[in-house]
C-alpha cells in the first residue's frame, strides 16, 4: 500500500478525529490525534491497513506538554501516531487492549516521563532500581543527574 | 503446589545480568516474569548532551555485538536531518560492514544454540569459523568489535583492491562452512530433536506481542526491514527474506542459517559492484529543527531510532528501541508451559542482548494468584521478628 492510499484510508475511516496528517518522507506517515483517539487509530491501522506491529513509543518533553509518538511499522512501511498531553495532567489511555505488545513501552513511559497510563495491565516499576526516589523522571528535561555523595562504610571521616 | 524460582540476575546460564522469575509447577513453567535494569546506563539522556558526531560513538556502544547496527541507524537518521547524501561507495561499504556483522552475530548465536542444546562440537566449529569474519572486519575497520567506521556523510575507511579480493576469499570459505552447518542442522537427529517443539510462539501471538527479527520470521511472518523499508541500497541488492513455519527454536535456527547465506549474497553483490569515487562527503554540524524515524534490520530484528533536532548541534531527543526489548513480551509467552530445562535454550533463541535492551527498560507479566515476591530485606525482617517472639532454645545439638 502506498503512502497516499494509506492517508486516504485513514482519512476515510477516522474523519474528524485526525488533527493533522503529514507525509514528510517516503514510507513515513505522521498522524496527529487527541490522546483518546490513539486506540481508534491503532484499530484502523490494524484492521484496514494491516499494520499491527508497534515498534515503540517515544516520549518527548516539550516543556508545557509531552508529545507521545507511537511508531507502527511492518511491510507496509511506517506510520507514526502522534499525540500531546499537558504536563500538568499527564494522563494517557492504555493501548494494551488493541496491541498487547505495547505494555513494555507504556511502562517505560510511566517511569521515564511520569506519564500516567490509565488502565495499564501491569503498572509495576520497570527499569529503575527498587530504591529509586519517587517523583524522579529521568527523561524530563528539568531532571539533572546529581551524583550522591559517596559514603565509604568505615572509611575516613 | 507452585513455587517461584529466581534465575539471575547473576546465573551461569545467562551471559548478561537479567532476572527471570519463574513460577513452576513441578518441572513445568506456569508463568514467567522478567525484571531488567541491572545494566541500565541512561544512554538516551546522555545523547541529549552530546553532538551528533559524538553520538555516533555513543550509540555504537549501546551493544557489543550489533554495535554497527546502532551506529548505522543513528547515522542514517542524522544524515537525513542534516540533509546530506553520502556517496554511493560510502553506502556500499557501510552496508558491507553491516552484513558482515550479521554473519558474525548469527555464527555466534549458532554456537550458543549448539552449546545450550548440549552440542558443544557445533559451538567450537562455529566459533572457530566466526574468526574468519572477525578477521575480515578487523581488516576493513581496524577493530574487532566497535568498528567505528560510520561518520556523518559516509564511512571513515576505504577498501582497496587487495582487501576486496581477500574479503571475497573469506566469504567463499564462510559459505562452504555455513552450508556444512545447514547440513548438520538438518541431518543430526539429536540436535533437531532437542530443538524441535521447544518454545512455541504462534503466528498470531508473535504479531500481537510485537516480536521482531528471526523470532518473528520463524513464526512465518516475512517482516524484514531491509525488504519492507528498503533504505540506502537494499532495493538493488539481491536477497530473499528467510522464514520458517515451525514456530519453535528449530525454526529460529533455520532462519538464522538461511539469513547468513543471504548475507553472503549481499556481500558478494557489494564487492562485485563497488562503485568508484569518494567514501564520504563533508556534512554540516547543525540540522534544522526536524524529526526522523530511522529503521534498520539488525541481526536480532528491527532497530528503530527516533531523532528530534532543535537547530543546535545536539539532538533534542534520541529514542532507541533495541530489538531484544521487542522480543521480551514474546519470550514470556514462549517460556510458559515449557520445561525448566528449556529455559536457557528458549531464552537464548531470541538472541538476547541485554545491554542493548537496557539503555532503558524492562517488562511485565500480569501477576495472578497469591504468590508473593519477598525481598531479602523483608525476609530478614520476618526472620528477626520470629526470633524475637520465640524464646532462645538451649542445649541445641550441633548438627554434625
Amino acid at each position: 500500500m502506498t503512502d497516499q492510499e494509506k492517508i486516504e484510508k485513514l482519512k476515510a475511516r477516522l474523519g474528524e478525529k485526525i488533527l493533522d496528517i503529514a507525509n514528510p518522507a517516503v514510507r513515513r506517515v505522521f498522524l496527529t490525534v487527541v490522546p483518546a483517539d490513539v486506540g481508534a487509530a491503532a484499530e484502523v491501522l490494524k484492521t484496514d491497513i494491516g499494520t499491527e506491529h508497534l515498534s515503540t513509543i517515544s516520549g518527548v518533553d516539550l516543556g508545557e506538554a509531552f508529545e507521545v509518538i507511537y511508531h507502527f511499522g511492518d511491510s507496509n512501511g511506517n506510520v507514526n501516531v502522534r499525540t500531546r498531553i499537558p504536563r500538568a495532567d499527564p494522563r494517557l489511555p492504555s493501548l494494551c487492549p488493541v496491541i498487547p505488545g505495547a505494555i513494555l513501552y507504556e511502562r517505560e513511559l510511566q517511569e521515564m516521563f511520569g506519564i500516567v497510563v490509565v488502565d495499564i495491565p501491569d503498572p509495576r516499576r520497570l527499569l529503575t532500581s527498587d530504591d529509586w526516589p519517587a517523583e524522579n523522571y529521568p527523561l524530563r528535561k528539568d531532571w539533572k543527574f546529581e551524583r550522591p555523595e559517596e559514603k565509604i562504610p568505615g572509611g575516613k571521616r | 503446589m507452585k513455587f517461584q524460582i529466581p534465575i539471575g540476575p547473576q546465573h551461569p546460564a545467562l551471559k548478561e545480568p537479567i532476572s527471570l522469575r519463574m513460577t513452576i509447577d513441578g518441572e513445568v513453567i506456569r508463568d514467567a516474569d522478567i525484571r531488567l535494569g541491572y545494566n541500565h546506563r541512561g544512554v538516551e539522556k546522555l545523547a541529549e548532551e552530546r553532538t551528533y558526531i559524538q553520538n555516533i560513538y555513543l550509540t555504537e556502544r549501546i551493544c557489543g555485538i550489533c554495535s554497527h547496527s546502532h551506529a548505522l541507524v543513528f547515522t542514517q537518521g542524522a544524515e537525513r536531518l542534516l540533509e546530506v547524501e553520502p556517496p554511493k561507495r560510502g553506502i556500499y561499504l557501510r552496508h558491507l560492514v553491516a552484513e558482515l556483522e550479521r554473519v558474525h552475530s548469527h555464527l555466534l548465536w549458532l554456537g550458543v544454540a549448539g552449546h545450550e542444546a548440549g552440542f558443544d562440537t557445533f559451538f567450537m566449529y562455529t566459533w572457530r569459523d566466526r574468526e574468519v569474519v572477525m578477521d575480515l572486519l578487523e581488516m576493513i575497520s581496524g577493530n574487532r568489535v566497535h568498528y567505528a567506521i560510520n561518520t556523518l556523510g559516509g564511512v571513515r575507511r576505504d577498501v582497496d583492491e587487495a582487501l576486496r579480493k581477500k574479503i571475497l576469499e573469506g566469504i567463499e570459505v564462510l559459505k562452504k562452512r555455513s552450508l556444512f552447518y545447514l547440513n548438520v542442522g538438518a541431518t543430526e537427529p539429536t540436535f533437531v530433536g532437542r530443538l524441535a517443539g521447544v518454545g512455541k510462539l504462534s503466528k498470531e501471538r508473535a504479531l500481537a506481542l510485537c516480536a521482531v527479527g528471526p523470532t518473528l520470521r520463524a513464526s512465518d511472518i516475512p517482516n524484514d526491514v531491509r525488504k519492507d523499508d528498503p533504505f540506502a541500497f537494499y532495493d538493488e541488492a539481491p536477497f530473499d527474506v528467510s522464514t520458517a513455519d515451525t514456530c519453535d527454536v528449530l525454526g529460529r535456527t533455520v532462519v538464522r542459517i538461511k539469513e547468513v547465506l543471504e548475507s553472503y549474497k549481499i556481500c558478494e553483490f557489494i564487492l562485485k559492484n563497488l562503485p568508484p569515487g569518494p567514501v564520504a562527503v563533508k556534512a554540516p554540524r547543525r540540522p534544522k529543527p526536524n524529526e526522523v524515524v530511522s529503521r534498520y534490520e539488525a541481526p536480532r530484528g528491527e532497530n528503530i531510532h527516533y531523532i528530534k533536532s532543535n537547530g543546535t548541534d545536539k539532538p533534542e531527543r534520541l529514542k532507541v528501541r533495541a530489538p531484544t526489548l521487542g522480543n521480551y513480551a514474546a519470550t514470556v509467552e514462549m517460556l510458559r508451559d515449557g520445561f525448566v530445562a528449556d529455559i536457557p535454550l528458549i531464552f537464548a533463541a531470541i538472541d538476547p542482548c541485554i545491554c542493548c535492551a537496557e539503555r532503558t527498560v524492562e517488562l511485565r507479566n500480569a501477576r495472578t494468584g497469591e504468590e508473593r515476591v519477598v525481598r531479602f530485606s523483608e525476609l530478614r525482617r520476618m526472620a528477626e521478628e520470629r526470633f524475637r517472639r520465640l524464646p532462645p532454645q538451649r542445649n541445641v545439638p550441633w548438627p554434625f
